[in-house]
């Protein structure tokens, strides 16, 4: 039992020193903090920031702002636009706004720049007008008026309520944990099986096999690469949270909030679906001849990942129609659906649970079956097995087949 | 010590019968061949002790029993299509390999620093295996073999590809394990160092034994009734001798074929007394490993 956890050690050793691995774990979040920390001070800090043209002038012969209520600070009323444009020339305002006569009538604004008008600055001068025009009602009303609005979706089947700011939290999260899920499972799955073709190439098998029993290698392995995309998984978690917080000032961004029992859920998730995935995965770097085929084989799991997302708007329509809820049941696609429909919170106890169960049982019985594919299959080399042998291998399992004659003893 | 003990294994492959109803033992303390054309079982039969495969009939005991875990730790195997870890260090993959054999990891790592000091290849310690030429990869994949200090060392062709000087290497390492009264099974083909090394012998051919025992006594069963002899003189007017014929291997060397009765020792003292014949070398007649594995797997052993 001890060398399980040797083998362990040393397949998460080795492989989380790969280039491949340590550029998917770290350089790709290092890379998405880099491009949302640029794009924030680029673009959305300047375009965020009303008093990034400084001090901003008016000329109001609509006189509605004589008032002036709410003046922000960096507004400067002139009394006649050449006043306003000489000023503009002498640059000791930004650019300027014109009321004329008939604004009431028509509300036809213009305003005079030299450059772009961040959109915060329209914002502002906005509700600079708003306050003024509404003088005189009640403050209740006022308030009202500013902001008509104050949305909260209540997603449908007593789901999670967020506020209008966090719709786009609705589709990203399960997306990210999409993304996530893939590239962690997918790169701990290849390495997997590419460390077997290579045993297998280059004949250590035959040591390894002497050594330690063909059980405790299968675990070993397993349990090494899972903590290897576990490790992974923390990365990007802690990478992404980082991002978020870099980003807080997107409204769009910052919505994106990962609660704690679709964390929980999703760790659990991985786990087992790793499990079973790797299991697979294992058999598969056995009997499969090169690492190229075996990718090949790895990209039905990547299916398993997409498939839901390609239904989403099922998802989001029927959430408890057939097609979802079968994508919920069915192992190879559960955990992403039941992220989407945790984070959409239309997913009844029943469904999650039952889910979790399939999809341990699944786990158990393919790890089973693939323990004695994996026994049988270590020292065989050449021909590929047919899926009839590989069956009556699981139902009756032989000793080891090897090549030393050519033969096979299935 | 019987390090192996083989009783009466069979093992077939569908209807292929790789090995046939073999018996043998290997002693502590001797180094043993197993001999035989490709093909001819051995692998088989060696999987068969190291339990990777299972006898169809037949029993086998390894260091005293059955095979278990206990008894995998005490054997080193060096198979004969052998490989690394390519992209690991040497060092650190010598002390995996030495922890999965059940040492700890700092005794792991003191005796593989030892053995690459012993082996030259102290400077390649951080290197990658890839990184190393093939002899010297070679040399490591014996010291990764011999770290856990087997009882049992079962060896595939443990001299191909290595160059004299490290063929010296291995076998003084080989002669120290057997001095220290391990047993040492190894598979090959060149049959120089079987008569070099080894104690005894097992041949087989097509899954059967041919030839079992000590290495000498099995020279002796298959030697000629015959002398060969380099020198001058006209050999067939000696009395003791049948016929002559012009030796195989030997340049100049001449093979008497003795009558009924005649002792080497009779003819020797016939040429002393013979003043028109000069010999510079005389020996009995004993072929080599190498003709009697020849003669026996073309089938056409003639038996003295």
């Amino acid at each position: 039992m001890a060398r399980i956890w040797l083998i362990a050690r040393h397949e998460y050793l080795t492989n989380i020193r790969r280039r491949s691995f340590l550029f998917v774990a770290f350089g790709i979040p290092i890379l998405t903090i880099a491009i949302t920390m640029l794009s924030v001070t680029l673009i959305f800090n300047k375009d965020s920031d009303p008093r990034s043209l400084g001090t901003v002038g008016y000329v109001d012969l609509a006189g509605v702002l004589h008032k002036q209520i709410d003046q922000p600070d960096y507004f400067r009323a002139y009394d006649t636009e050449a006043a306003a444009r000489a000023a503009l020339d002498a640059g000791s305002i930004g650019a300027y706004y014109v009321l004329p006569a008939d604004y009431l009538k028509t509300g036809n604004v213009s305003v005079v720049a030299k450059t772009d008008i961040p959109s915060a600055l329209g914002n502002a001068f906005d509700a600079y007008l708003r306050a003024n025009l509404s003088s005189g009602l009640d403050a209740q009303v006022v308030k009202r008026l500013q902001d008509p609005v104050e949305a909260s979706i209540r997603t449908l089947n007593d789901g999670r309520v967020m506020s209008e700011n966090e719709i786009g939290g609705l589709f990203v999260t399960p997306i990210i944990f999409m993304m996530v899920f893939l590239f962690a499972s997918q790169s701990t799955g290849s390495y997997l099986m590419s460390g077997l073709v290579e045993e297998k190439t280059n004949r250590i098998m035959e040591i390894l096999v002497t050594s330690v029993t063909p059980f405790d290698l299968l675990f070993g392995k397993i349990i090494g690469l899972g903590l290897l995309g576990l490790t992974q998984l923390v990365v990007w978690l802690g990478g992404g949270y980082v991002t978020l917080t870099l980003s807080h000032n997107f409204s769009f961004l910052s919505a994106i909030t990962i609660p704690p029992d679709l964390a929980l859920v999703a760790v659990v998730y991985f786990l087992l679906g790793y499990f079973f995935m790797a299991s697979v995965m294992a058999c598969l770097g056995v009997i499969v001849g090169s690492e190229q085929e075996s990718r090949q084989y790895a990209a039905i799991f990547t299916f398993g990942f997409v498939i839901p997302v390609l239904f989403i708007t099922s998802f989001i329509s029927d959430p408890n129609g057939p097609v979802v809820t079968f994508l919920t049941l069915f192992p190879l696609t559960s955990s992403i659906s039941v992220l989407l429909r945790m984070s959409f919170g239309s997913l009844p106890t029943w469904q999650l649970i039952a889910s979790m169960v399939i999809l341990l049982l699944t786990g158990l019985f393919v790890a089973w079956a693939s323990a004695r594919i994996f026994r049988w299959g270590l020292l065989l080399y050449g021909k590929r097995p047919s899926l009839r042998q590989l069956i009556r291998v699981v139902r009756r399992p032989p000793s080891m087949a090897t090549s030393a004659t050519g033969e096979q003893n299935a | 010590m019987r390090a192996i003990y083989v009783e009466h294994i069979s093992k077939s492959y569908g209807s292929f019968r790789a090995v046939k109803d073999l018996q043998f033992e290997v002693l502590g303390g001797e180094i043993f061949a197993m001999l035989g054309p490709n093909g001819a079982g051995k692998s088989t039969t060696i999987r068969m002790i190291l339990d990777i495969l299972k006898p169809d009939t037949g029993r086998i005991e390894v260091l005293g029993g059955p095979i278990n875990d206990a008894t995998k730790d005490r054997i080193g195997y060096l198979p004969e299509e052998r490989g690394l870890y390519r992209s690991v260090p040497v060092l650190e993959m010598m002390v995996y390999l030495g922890t999965l054999k059940g040492l700890s990891a700092a005794e792991a790592r003191r005796r593989s620093l030892d053995y690459l000091e012993r082996l030259g290849l102290a400077e390649n310690a951080k290197k990658k295996v890839s990184e190393l030429s093939k002899g010297m990869q070679q040399k490591v994949q014996f010291a990764v073999t011999v770290l856990h200090d087997p009882d049992l060392l079962i060896i595939d062709e443990p001299f191909s590809g290595l160059d004299p000087v490290n063929t010296l290497v291995m076998q003084d390492l080989l002669l120290d394990f057997k001095k220290r009264g391990k047993a040492i099974v190894m598979s090959t083909h060149q049959m120089q160092q079987v008569e070099e090394m080894c104690d005894r012998l097992l041949m087989i051919n097509k899954g059967e034994q041919k030839l079992y025992g000590k290495v000498d006594e099995v020279r002796q069963q298959y030697a000629l009734p015959a002398v060969r002899v380099e020198g001058q003189g006209d050999w067939s007017k000696l009395a003791g001798v049948d016929h002559v014929e012009a030796s195989e291997n030997g340049h100049q060397a001449t093979l008497l074929y003795l009558k009924p009765n005649i002792t080497p020792d009779n003819v020797l003292a016939e040429i002393a007394a013979r003043a028109d014949m000069h010999i510079r070398a005389f020996e009995l007649a004993v072929p080599s490993l190498n003709d009697i594995f020849v003669q026996v797997v073309t089938g056409d052993a003639q038996h003295g």
